[in-house]
C-alpha cells in the first residue's frame, strides 16, 4: 500500500443480537430496531427493503442466508466507517467463532462441548473420531457476499492449521499410536492430524478462496507460540511452507497473546515461512496507557526488536489498541477508560506506531490494527476504537509528510 | 487401603452455568440466577465425590476466573485487570499480576476462595492455590530489585491467606507448582540454585503445619526435581504421569505421591484397568509410601462431563489397584 500507516481490522466483530436471534428465528420488527439504528449510522441505504424481506420470508434458510449477508454489510460499512484501508471480511459475521466455525465442516469431528477460555468465555472444543476430510467449503459462502459489498481492499482471515489441531483433542489420531510413552504418543498424533488439517481441509479452503478471487488470506495462529519447543516450532514451520505452497496470494500470519517468551520464538522462526510477506502481532495488551516514545512508556512493544534481529523482512500489524476487559489506569491525554473497556486516543496511537516504526526503520512496512479481533466489544466500543486507530495513523502519517 | 481420589484443582462448569455466565455477560441474565446455578453444582460436586469415596472433598472452584485470580486479588503490592497471559501451553488465559509494590497479604475475604457455606458437612476440606514460586513466576514484576525478595515476600502473604482458610476449616492445601517443572516460556531453564530457592520458598509457607500440604507438579517431568521435593516437609507430592519419564525415577517415597494418571488434557476416558495397572508398574519402580489418584492437572481443561467419566474411572481403578495388590 503506498499510504504510510494504513490500518486494518484484524478479524471479528460482535454479533447483533438480530444475527443471532435471526438465524435460530424469525425476527419481529422490534428486533430489527437496533439494526435499523445502525443502518443510520453506517449509511445503509436498503435497509428498509432488507428489513421487509427478512420480516417477510418464512423460509428459515433463506432468513438465514439473508441475515448474514445483511450483517457482513454492516460489518464491511462499519469499517469503512472508521476510516480502515481494509474492510477483511466485515467483521467474520458468517462464523460462529474461528474454531467452531471449521471444525463444524470436518468431517470425523464431533464437537464435545464448552471449555473455559477466560473470564465468561469459552470454546467449544471439538475431537477427531476418525481420520478427516471435509463436508463443505468454511470460507468461500462468505467470501462471495463480501466481493459483493466491500469498497476497499479485502484480507481473508483463516483459521490456522496448527490452531486447529493444537485447540483440539486428538482422539482417533492418539488412539491409533502405539508407542509405550505418553509424550512421543502425543507428538507423533499430532503431526498425523496436522498434516491431515492442513491437506484436507485448509489447502482446499485457500484453493476456493484464490479461485475466487482472494488476494490476501491470513492466517490466524494463536496456539503457535503456546509451543516454543523446537519440535513444536518445526512442525508448525512445515505445517505453514505446505498450506501455502503453489498458491499465488499474499500470506500473513497473526498470532496474539503469546507466553513471555513466545513472540521471541516466533521470531526466529518467522523468516523460515514461505511467502508470509506481513505479520499481524498483539502489542497493545502487553504496553502501558501513557503518552511517550521512550522505552518504559513503549514496554510492549520490546518484542518487536526480535522480529527485526532474527531478519524478518516483510510488514509488521501492530496492535495499537487493546481488545479485552481494561479496569486499570490511563493517564492524561492517552485515552479514556470507560466500563470495562479502553478507548485509546489518537495520540497514544501514534506515539506506538512512530515508537515501532524507530524499532523497525522503515514506516512503509507499518499497519496499524487492534490487537486482535474486536469480538468481546460492544459495536459502539468498536467503532471508537477503530476512529482512533484511523486517527492516531493520520498524526503518525503527518510527521512524516 | 485403596489409595485416595482427590480433585487435582478447578472443575469444568456444566454447560447450564456456561450458558448462564455468557447471558449474564450480555446482561440478559442477573448475577442471583448464576449464582444459584454455582450453588447448585458446587453441592453436586460435593456429593459426587463423596459419593466415588473421596477422603478430601473440594469444591471445585467453580467461580474461580482463572488459577491466580483469588491470590492475586489477596494481595497488596499486586495489580491486575489490564493484561491476559496465556496460561502455558493451552488456549486458557489468566490476568497477569502485575507487582508494583511491597506485597504482603491485604483483606482476606475466605469467600474469594472457597464455598465453606457448602462444605459444612465435610471435615476435610482441600483447596488448590497456587504455589509461591509459580505465582511469582507468572506474575510482572514491576517494584522488586532482588527475585528473592519478590518470592519471599509472595510465601509470607500466601502463609497468612493459608492460616485465614485454615481458619475455615480447610485440611489440605494443593500447591501448585507447575513452573518447577515446566519453563518453556522463559529464555534460560531454571538452575539447581533457583530451584533451591524455590524449595526454600515453598518450606516457608508449610513448615508449621507441614502434613497438611501436597506440592503439585504438571505440564512438565518431576524426575528431574523429584528427589529433592521429596525432602520438603510435606504429606505428598503431585506428579504429572502423562509428562514424567517414569523410567527414570528410582526413589524411595516417604511421603504420598499423587499420581496425576488421567489426562486432563485428552478427552478419552480413561479405562480403569489401564489406570490400576499404570499405578502398579509406578509403584514397582517406586517405592510409595502412600498413594493418591488425581487428573495430571485441573480438569477445567476438559467439558464437565467428561470430567465427570475420568473422577468415575479413577474411583473404579482405586478399588482395583487394591483388589489386584
Amino acid at each position: 500500500m503506498s499510504k504510510l500507516f494504513p490500518v486494518q481490522e484484524i478479524g471479528s466483530l460482535a454479533k447483533a443480537k438480530w444475527r443471532t436471534k435471526g438465524l435460530r428465528q424469525q425476527l419481529s420488527s422490534q428486533d430489527l430496531s437496533e439494526a435499523e439504528e445502525w443502518a443510520e449510522k453506517l449509511a445503509i441505504q436498503d435497509f428498509h427493503d432488507r428489513a421487509k424481506s427478512i420480516l417477510k420470508t418464512s423460509d428459515d434458510r433463506e432468513r438465514a442466508k439473508e441475515v448474514l449477508e445483511l450483517s457482513t454489510l454492516y460489518g464491511l460499512r462499519l469499517f469503512e466507517t472508521a476510516g480502515v484501508d481494509n474492510d477483511g471480511v466485515g467483521g467474520e459475521q458468517q462464523r460462529v467463532e474461528m474454531y467452531e466455525h471449521v471444525i463444524k465442516a470436518v468431517q470425523g469431528m464431533t464437537l464435545l462441548g464448552h471449555i473455559h477460555s477466560f473470564d465468561y468465555k469459552y470454546f467449544n472444543k471439538g475431537v477427531a473420531e476418525s481420520k478427516i476430510s471435509r463436508k463443505h467449503p468454511v470460507y468461500l459462502p462468505e467470501f462471495l457476499d463480501v466481493k459483493k459489498y466491500a469498497h476497499r481492499a479485502v484480507k481473508v482471515p483463516i483459521t490456522g492449521p496448527y490452531t486447529l489441531v493444537d485447540w483440539s483433542f486428538s482422539g482417533y489420531y492418539i488412539q491409533k499410536q502405539h508407542t509405550s510413552s505418553s509424550k512421543t504418543r502425543k507428538i507423533e498424533a499430532k503431526r498425523e492430524f496436522l498434516l491431515d488439517i492442513v491437506e484436507q481441509i485448509i489447502r482446499p479452503e485457500i484453493r476456493d478462496l484464490v479461485n475466487a478471487g482472494a488476494s490476501w488470506i491470513q492466517i490466524d495462529e494463536p496456539a503457535v507460540t503456546t509451543h516454543p519447543e523446537p519440535q513444536e516450532m518445526e512442525l508448525f514451520v512445515e505445517a505453514w511452507n505446505e498450506t501455502v505452497r503453489g498458491f499465488d496470494c499474499k500470506f500473513s500470519d497473526h498470532t496474539c497473546y503469546p507466553s513471555e517468551i513466545g513472540y521471541k520464538v516466533l521470531a526466529e522462526y518467522a523468516p523460515k515461512l514461505d511467502k508470509c510477506d506481513h505479520l499481524a502481532l498483539e502489542f497493545a495488551n502487553r504496553d502501558t496507557s501513557r503518552l511517550g516514545l521512550d522505552e518504559d512508556s513503549r514496554e510492549g512493544f520490546r518484542d518487536l526488536k526480535h522480529f527485526v534481529d532474527a531478519g524478518f523482512s516483510g510488514e509488521f500489524g501492530l496492535g495499537v489498541a487493546h481488545v479485552h476487559d481494561f479496569t486499570g489506569n490511563v493517564s492524561s491525554g492517552a485515552g479514556q477508560s470507560l466500563g470495562r473497556d479502553i478507548i485509546e486516543s489518537p495520540e497514544l496511537v501514534r506515539d506506538r506506531l512512530l515508537f515501532a516504526t524507530k524499532i523497525v526503520g522503515d514506516p512503509a512496512k507499518i499497519w496499524a490494527n487492534p490487537d486482535c479481533g474486536l469480538r468481546t466489544r460492544t459495536w459502539d466500543v468498536s467503532l471508537a476504537k477503530l476512529a482512533s486507530i484511523t486517527k492516531g495513523a493520520e498524526l503518525a502519517r503527518e510527521t512524516y509528510e | 487401603m485403596s489409595p485416595e481420589i482427590q480433585l487435582a484443582g478447578i472443575h469444568p462448569r456444566s454447560e447450564k452455568l456456561i450458558d448462564l455466565t455468557r447471558s449474564y455477560e450480555r446482561a440478559k441474565t442477573s448475577w442471583n440466577q448464576v449464582e444459584a446455578q454455582l450453588e447448585q453444582e458446587t453441592r453436586e460436586l460435593i456429593k459426587f465425590q463423596e459419593s466415588l469415596g473421596f477422603q478430601h472433598i473440594s469444591d471445585g472452584a467453580l467461580g474461580w476466573q482463572d488459577q491466580l485470580r483469588p491470590i492475586a486479588r489477596s494481595l497488596k503490592g499486586v495489580e491486575s485487570g489490564t493484561r491476559y497471559s496465556r496460561w502455558f501451553d493451552t488456549n486458557t488465559f489468566y490476568q497477569k499480576p502485575i507487582v508494583t509494590g511491597k506485597i504482603s497479604a491485604g483483606e482476606i475475604n475466605p469467600d474469594t476462595f472457597l464455598r465453606t457455606e457448602l462444605l459444612t458437612g465435610e471435615r476435610n476440606r482441600k483447596i488448590t492455590l497456587p504455589g509461591p514460586y509459580t505465582f511469582s513466576q507468572l506474575s510482572e514484576n514491576k517494584h522488586y530489585e532482588n527475585y528473592p525478595d519478590l518470592l519471599f515476600d509472595i510465601a509470607v502473604a500466601e502463609r497468612e491467606i493459608i492460616k485465614r482458610l485454615r481458619n475455615e476449616g480447610v485440611s489440605l492445601f494443593q500447591l501448585s507448582e507447575p513452573c518447577l517443572v515446566y519453563q518453556p516460556y522463559r529464555e534460560n531453564f531454571r538452575d539447581q540454585s533457583e530451584v533451591e530457592l524455590a524449595l526454600r520458598a515453598i518450606r516457608s509457607v508449610v513448615e508449621d503445619n507441614p502434613g497438611e500440604f501436597v506440592v503439585q507438579t504438571y505440564f512438565g517431568d518431576v524426575a528431574p526435581v523429584l528427589p529433592k521435593l521429596l525432602d520438603l516437609p510435606i504429606y505428598g507430592i503431585g506428579i504429572d504421569l502423562f509428562e514424567t519419564d517414569t523410567s527414570a525415577l528410582r526413589e524411595q517415597a516417604s511421603k504420598a505421591l499423587v499420581l496425576g494418571v488421567v489426562d486432563s488434557r485428552e478427552s478419552y476416558v480413561e479405562d480403569p484397568r489401564w489406570i490400576a495397572d499404570t499405578a502398579r508398574k509406578f509403584c514397582d519402580q517406586v517405592d510409595v509410601q502412600d498413594l493418591v489418584f488425581a487428573s495430571n492437572t485441573d480438569l477445567k481443561f476438559l467439558p464437565q462431563e467428561i470430567a465427570n467419566q475420568k473422577l468415575e474411572a479413577l474411583s473404579k481403578a482405586s478399588e482395583l489397584f487394591e483388589g489386584n495388590r
